[in-house]
């Protein structure tokens, strides 16, 4: 029954533009105290999954001094461990071109873990699943193969998705990627249950054949040619998606705004674990004014805050206004400063009487370190 | 054996009941009661130590030591999970010839006289956990080798009038010791002993087995262990800290020293890179508050959702204060609801309690008759049932 826990720390990274410069698109920071690895590590960890093993290509430093010895997620265990798998370099192999060349480098970490199915994820989707209940559907299936996807609504017309998924009488007929979607349709979540023993089979056969590409060289082409045949799971809570800085933005104002999305991610039951940093607890001035936030730990709040979310140990001057923002970690707005609209990378500076204002689909990006 | 030694190991004293904290310590031991929004009172002697490079503790506990027990764990959120050293919690066990409880401070030190051996430490540091204080020991153990010292007893100034509370130490220009006072009516100083000690492992070895035979002895450090040391014409010396020191082992003291941390006229700041105050934590999102809340001039930490008023008050991790609900001057300790219309003002409400709607708790000394005004306390995982009223002083 065991599954091993397979983690893509880089995919998108290119999407996320400047906030992912300098690190991985798993480091990333969201939700006031977390980075989106914690995510999908803590599912895993609270799914009494044991062995993960974590598939880096590049900027992975910020990941590993993040994820330490993974004692947070009580992961630093005698039958069980994370294990960090950059390239593995033999003569002039390059970094990995996609996910099943990046598996052929974690095939002897699969092979060596205990377990007989392989959950294989990315990291930018965000919800918390028990990945038990999905085994379960995955082993009655009988199928090599299971899919976990859930419904939702376009926020837009013609709003693209990575993994569309057509069904007919509760049967899987077409998978078409990077496609236009309606609520009908089911949508890959980045997160697949295949057996172990296939999954080596494939990715061996694959990568012998200069096939990179998981979704569309194995999912999609041996799913046409009638080679597999797939499980579907229907998740049915709230699924944050970080496609690109808007939709990370957006899924950001989801948690303040949509209690049902706020509580589906943050169950008590299944907390989602991350870096320990002993901060005090926020301290909140005479002069504060706080409206909808989520607010993390070791912050002074001195001024005014709207809707916005403010991460550990940032300090919101006197007179300084700040709406519709995401203010990451050691970040300072001083005195009377006015933000509106943007996404403010680790400890930058917004200087005294300074405006800077974005606009609700086009937020402004302060980087990392930044003074302003 | 003994090839390994430590320099120096800390014995951290954590069995009393602290009865003087009434509900509070209805089922915790005392250094477990929470303070500060995400901290309990023994998070200060172990950060201390940790902070001053000493990573082997002794906790010597006896009263209700589950939470406590549990709060400790390995050590991991302090760094004490060490493969040589790191934290121990030491209960009272049961001997082959005979088996007691702790009977005193000295005899507790002295039932574990085998644990210290361990170590073969060169020096010992007594703690108490019952206090609120950053201080860096190995400053205190550089002045006791400087001073060639048998005992250190680290000594704060205090307030003339308020020498009587307090064990008063009398010094030689030299800041040798030459006199105890226990709880003086007229102090000839106003050093007082902060109930921190070094001493020279040998020595106290000594005076410990030496101690546990005197059959009228009460094995305690202040009121036998000290003096005969000092009959004895041992090298014992003071030291001087200056800072903030509180003792929390009243209600109201404890509310008071909460209220310090939004005091910007106390000059006690928890937030310092370079000493930090480490404590266990639970994995909780950031806090959220919504459209109608109010904070002023508050602490509040994580995992709390705040929809009500909050002025002047101190809420721990995971509380929730609904809308219309007013928290002022107060102290909220974790995962305590706080239910629509309830008013809790001047209070202490501990863990996992419950105020229904439109209940009221505490008053404003300015609302009070002089002499009937004191702190309310609601008692961990007490329900005060809605539009109840709990008036100033009471405790329940």
């Amino acid at each position: 029954m065991k599954m091993i826990g397979i983690i893509f720390s880089n995919i998108y990274d290119a999407a996320l533009g400047d906030l992912t410069k300098h690190r991985t698109l798993a480091s990333l920071p969201f939700g006031g105290r977390y980075r989106l690895i914690d995510f999908v590590l803590s599912n895993m960890a609270n799914s009494n999954i044991e062995n993960v093993g974590i598939i880096t290509k590049t900027n992975y430093q910020s990941l590993m001094d993040h994820l330490g010895s993974c004692a947070e997620w009580d992961m630093n265990r005698k039958n069980g461990k994370v294990a960090i798998l950059p390239p593995f370099g033999i003569g002039q192999s390059n970094v990995y071109q996609g996910k099943l060349e990046a598996l052929e480098g974690a095939l002897p970490f699969i092979r060596r873990s205990k377990g007989n199915y392989v959950l294989l994820s990315d990291s930018n989707n965000l919800c918390n699943i028990d990945y038990e209940n999905a085994l379960e559907s995955h082993i009655k299936s009988g199928k090599k193969i299971t899919v976990i996807a859930n419904r939702q609504e376009p926020a837009y017309d013609y709003e693209i998705q990575d993994v569309v998924l057509c069904e007919k009488d509760g049967c899987l007929t077409d998978i078409a990627l990077n496609h236009t979607y309606s609520k009908e349709n089911l949508l890959g979540m980045g997160m697949y249950i295949v057996n172990k023993q296939y999954l080596v089979e494939i990715v061996e056969e694959c990568v012998s054949h200069g096939l990179f590409r998981f979704e569309q060289d194995f999912l999609q082409r041996y799913f046409i040619n009638e080679k597999i045949e797939v499980n579907v799971y229907e998740f049915k809570r709230t699924v944050l998606r970080n496609r690109d800085i808007l939709s990370y933005f957006q899924n950001h104002c989801r948690l303040l705004e949509d209690d049902v999305a706020r509580n589906d991610i943050f169950d008590p039951q299944n907390p989602i674990y991350t870096k320990v940093r002993d901060e005090v607890p926020t301290y909140y001035s005479q002069q504060a004014h706080v409206d909808t936030c989520l607010i993390a730990d070791g912050c002074r709040i001195r001024g005014e805050v709207d809707n916005s979310i403010i991460f550990r140990d940032v300090t919101i001057e006197e007179g300084a206004i700040v709406k519709h923002c995401i203010i990451m970690q050691g970040t300072v707005v001083e005195k009377n400063a006015n933000l509106a609209y943007a996404i403010v990378d680790k400890d930058a500076t917004i200087t005294a009487n300074r405006t800077l204002i974005g606009a609700p689909v086009n937020p402004i990006i302060v980087q990392k370190g930044e003074k302003v | 054996m003994l090839e390994r030694k430590k320099e120096c190991i800390a014995m951290l004293l954590a069995g009393g009941q602290g009865s003087r904290l009434k509900v509070l310590t209805s089922d915790i031991a005392k250094p477990a009661v929470p303070f500060g929004g995400k901290y309990r009172i023994i998070d200060f002697p172990l950060s201390n130590c940790v902070n001053s490079g000493i990573d082997t503790v002794g906790i010597l506990t006896q009263y209700q030591p589950l939470v406590l027990n549990s709060y400790i764990g390995n050590g991991q959120p302090w760094g004490l999970n060490r493969n040589y050293g790191g934290v121990h919690v030491l209960p009272p066990y049961m001997q082959s010839d005979k088996s007691e409880w702790y009977k005193g401070t000295a005899n507790a030190i002295y039932q574990n006289i085998h644990y210290i051996d361990m170590y073969n430490p060169e020096y010992v540091l007594i703690l108490s956990g019952d206090h609120i204080y950053k201080m860096d020991y190995s400053k205190m153990l550089a002045y006791h080798k400087e001073k060639n010292a048998d005992c250190t007893i680290a000594v704060i100034d205090v307030p003339k009038e308020e020498t009587y509370r307090f064990g008063i130490i009398n010094t030689n220009p030299d800041n040798s010791i030459y006199e105890f006072e226990e709880k003086p009516k007229n102090a000839k100083s106003t050093n007082a002993s902060m109930g921190i000690y070094i001493f020279n492992w040998k020595v106290l070895r000594k005076f410990l087995t030496e101690d546990e035979q005197d059959p009228n002895s009460s094995n305690d450090f202040g009121k036998n262990i000290l003096p005969n040391l000092l009959k004895d014409q041992q090298r014992l010396f003071a030291y001087n800290f200056s800072g903030y020191w509180k003792d929390v082992g009243t209600l109201e003291s404890l509310w008071e020293a909460n209220m310090d941390l939004i005091n910007p006229t106390v000059p006690f700041e928890l937030k310092d890179q370079d000493f930090k105050i480490y404590s266990r934590n639970y994995a909780k999102p950031p806090s959220f508050v919504s459209a109608n809340a109010k904070i002023e001039h508050s602490m509040v930490a994580e995992g709390c959702t705040i929809k009500g008023n909050i002025e002047n008050s101190i809420i721990f991790t995971g509380c929730t204060i609904e809308e219309g609900a007013i928290v002022k001057d107060s102290v909220i300790m974790p995962n305590t609801i706080i239910r629509a219309g309830a008013i809790v003002e001047y209070a202490i409400i501990g863990e996992d309690a419950e105020i229904c709607k439109n209940a009221k708790v505490g008053k404003s000394p300015s609302d009070c008759p002089i002499n009937t005004w004191g702190i309310s306390v609601v008692g961990t995982r007490k329900t005060i049932d809605p539009e109840q009223v709990i008036a100033p002083k009471e405790i329940v």
